[in-house]
């Protein structure tokens, strides 16, 4: 944790990583930024008279089955990736806090407890748990949240029970103890802000992890719904024409690569400099 | 230390525990599901009284405590109902669509193990080289690329380069074995890329972590040559930790393959499951979602105990 606040650090290797990141990340975010400004053109505008169009100067990105324009759709799906990646990990972070460090205090039953239903959440395989929860609730962006939210939940109270249980061993966590600090306070003042250095990289890897099953739902039809442009939905409607228009499966299919695959960089960005520095 | 029974029966208490709140999620998953299967089933122009008779048929007027029984005594003796949708057995049904699933699980499963295996071995001998590094950098795009957006772009590339892949053909096994094997290598592939740069990456790091402790040193003292070392002691050692990785791996092939099926129009669990959503058919849906966690907590079993005997250590955690 220290190392990443300590620049001076930084390993030419964990920059690398670091910068090329920080790029590709930077195409989505500012394309995402823009996008809630201005688009090319209105992403839901049919337009009948340019169908199916190749990409050229009017159209960069080529135009769809129904004549709209792949460029702003790319631009206005990009919102839904960063907004349910960043929500459901918000979710899934504060509900494996919550679980994770009273599992890691206590330990024994609780421990046991939690445990067992973090583990049988993460036994069903993949997109399944969250699929089944979709098709409960309903196809909607916030069952989806919610859905892949809780999925995630135990990866982050793992890393919380771990930690928890390494700290808690500390002289000064006993000596808060032995003083009558209650439990809670314990854990919220002087356990969970010295778990935020193990979190950071679980978070960023929680973005990229759940923008791999968000985007396997909206193309499965149980994500975002149209007309609303999403990654996922944008390269299920382009299945059909992948011989004839490639570029409707290409510049999707790369925007959210860049997103996943900066993701993973700077996380293994951080990963590279805890394991060097800091501890 | 525990011995190995005890071991064994601490995991099977944790394995029938496991199941048992897996059910538990999926049955109550299933009750709270909005609109009343009778009534979908029947239509909106049936009497309330046929409705109410078909509730009794389908038991669904009994308390929720009692429904769970049955549910859960169907379930673990694989007889887990009829289907409302099909009105066929669920057993039935799940086992036509088997072949697919399992099949592209299996063929997925076994190019990760024959490429990244390799691709380990080479890369970890000479960390920081040209090649390790381009095989690490590859690793890291592949693992970003979605598997259905994997078949996309493969369905592209295998077009325009042969234009032999045929999509929506399935072959059964039973009329022509190497058709069904074919037909389901694109998609295996597909699947199997973003675990082979996981595979790859740890048992690369796992070599490397190992080549670098002191009986790999003291071996080489001895006089004994690097393959020699390798096959006979890297390799074992880093085995042990790679038990655990593949059982991670092949739940999230078979998670995977739900989704790749639709690329490719195979007929396997995720299209069944898709079409037991979209009817909201309840014992069909909770039979597959049921068995597909089943299957994972089965491996996940299975890896501890092939961990632990091949590593005791394992046991003092």
């Amino acid at each position: 944790m220290q190392s990443v606040k300590n620049k001076t650090n930084r390993s030419p290797e964990a920059s690398a990583f670091y910068t090329a990141g920080l790029i590709l990340l930077g195409i989505v975010v500012v394309s995402f930024i823009v996008s809630l400004f201005w688009t090319p053109y209105e992403p839901d505008a049919t337009n009948a008279a340019s169908k199916l169009l190749a990409p050229c100067l009017e159209h960069p990105f080529g135009t769809d089955n129904l004549g709209r324009d792949v460029l702003s759709r790319v631009m206005s799906a990009s919102k839904y990736t960063i907004f349910i990646s960043a929500a459901g990990v918000a979710i899934a972070l504060i509900l494996g806090t919550v679980a994770g460090i009273p599992a890691g205090y206590f330990g024994g039953i609780t421990d046991r407890g939690i445990m067992l239903l973090g583990n049988s959440i993460m036994c069903f395989p993949g997109i399944l748990l969250a699929l089944v929860a979709v098709a409960v609730f309903g196809p909607s962006v916030t069952n989806v949240i919610w859905a892949l939210g809780l999925v995630f939940a135990p990866t982050f109270a793992r890393v919380c029970r771990v930690g928890t249980m390494e700290i808690k061993e500390l002289d000064y966590i006993t000596h808060a103890r032995v003083m009558g600090v209650k439990p809670v306070r314990i854990m919220t003042f002087h356990i969970f802000p010295n778990l935020v250095g193990q979190l950071l990289p679980a978070t960023v890897i929680g973005l990229a992890n759940m923008t791999l099953f968000e985007s396997g739902m909206s193309y499965l039809g149980l994500g975002v719904q149209p007309p609303d442009a999403s990654f996922g939905k944008m390269l299920s409607e382009a299945q059909a024409y992948v011989r004839v228009a490639p570029w409707l499966v290409i510049f999707p299919a790369l925007m959210l690569i860049f997103y996943i695959l900066g993701l993973y960089f700077i996380s293994e960005g951080l990963r590279v400099n805890l394991s060097k520095g800091g501890k | 230390m525990k011995s190995k029974t005890g071991y064994f029966i601490e995991k099977l208490i944790e394995l029938i525990l496991t199941l048992l709140v897996v059910s538990l999620l999926v049955f109550a998953a299933f009750s709270i599901i909005p609109g009343d299967a009778a009534r979908v089933m029947l239509g909106p122009n049936a009497s309330e009284a046929q409705v109410e008779l078909l509730r009794a048929q389908l038991g669904l007027d009994k308390p929720l405590i009692v429904r769970y029984g049955s549910w859960l005594l169907g379930i673990i003796t694989f007889n887990p109902g009829t289907s409302y949708a099909f009105n066929m057995s669920v057993a039935e049904l799940i086992g036509q669509r088997l072949p697919v699933t399992v099949g592209m699980s299996v063929i997925a499963m076994l190019m990760v193990i024959i490429i990244s295996y390799p691709l380990a071995v080479v890369s970890a001998r000479k960390p920081g080289r040209l090649g390790d590094q381009i095989c690490s950098v590859i690793g890291h795009v592949l693992f970003a690329i979605p598997p259905y957006a994997a078949s996309l772009l493969l369905i592209l590339l295998a077009g325009s380069l042969f234009s032999l892949v045929t999509v929506g053909n399935y072959v059964s096994p039973k009329d022509d074995f190497f058709g069904y094997v074919g037909c389901l290598l694109l998609p295996s592939f597909a699947i199997a890329l973003p675990k082979i740069a996981m595979s790859f990456k740890f048992l690369r790091s796992s070599i490397i972590e190992q080549r670098a402790s002191d009986y790999v040193r003291t071996s080489k003292s001895h006089g004994l040559s690097d393959l020699k070392i390798l096959i006979r002691h890297v390799l074992p050692n880093s085995n042990v930790s790679s038990i655990t990785i593949i059982s991670i791996i092949l739940s999230d092939i078979l998670g995977g393959s739900l989704i790749v099926e639709q690329v490719f129009n195979l007929p396997g669990l995720g299209r069944l499951l898709l079409m037991a959503i979209e009817r909201r058919d309840f014992p069909l849906l909770s039979g597959i979602v049921f068995y597909l966690a089943f299957i994972t907590v089965i491996l996940y079993f299975l890896s501890d105990i092939a961990a632990s005997l091949a590593d005791p250590r394992i046991r003092l955690k």
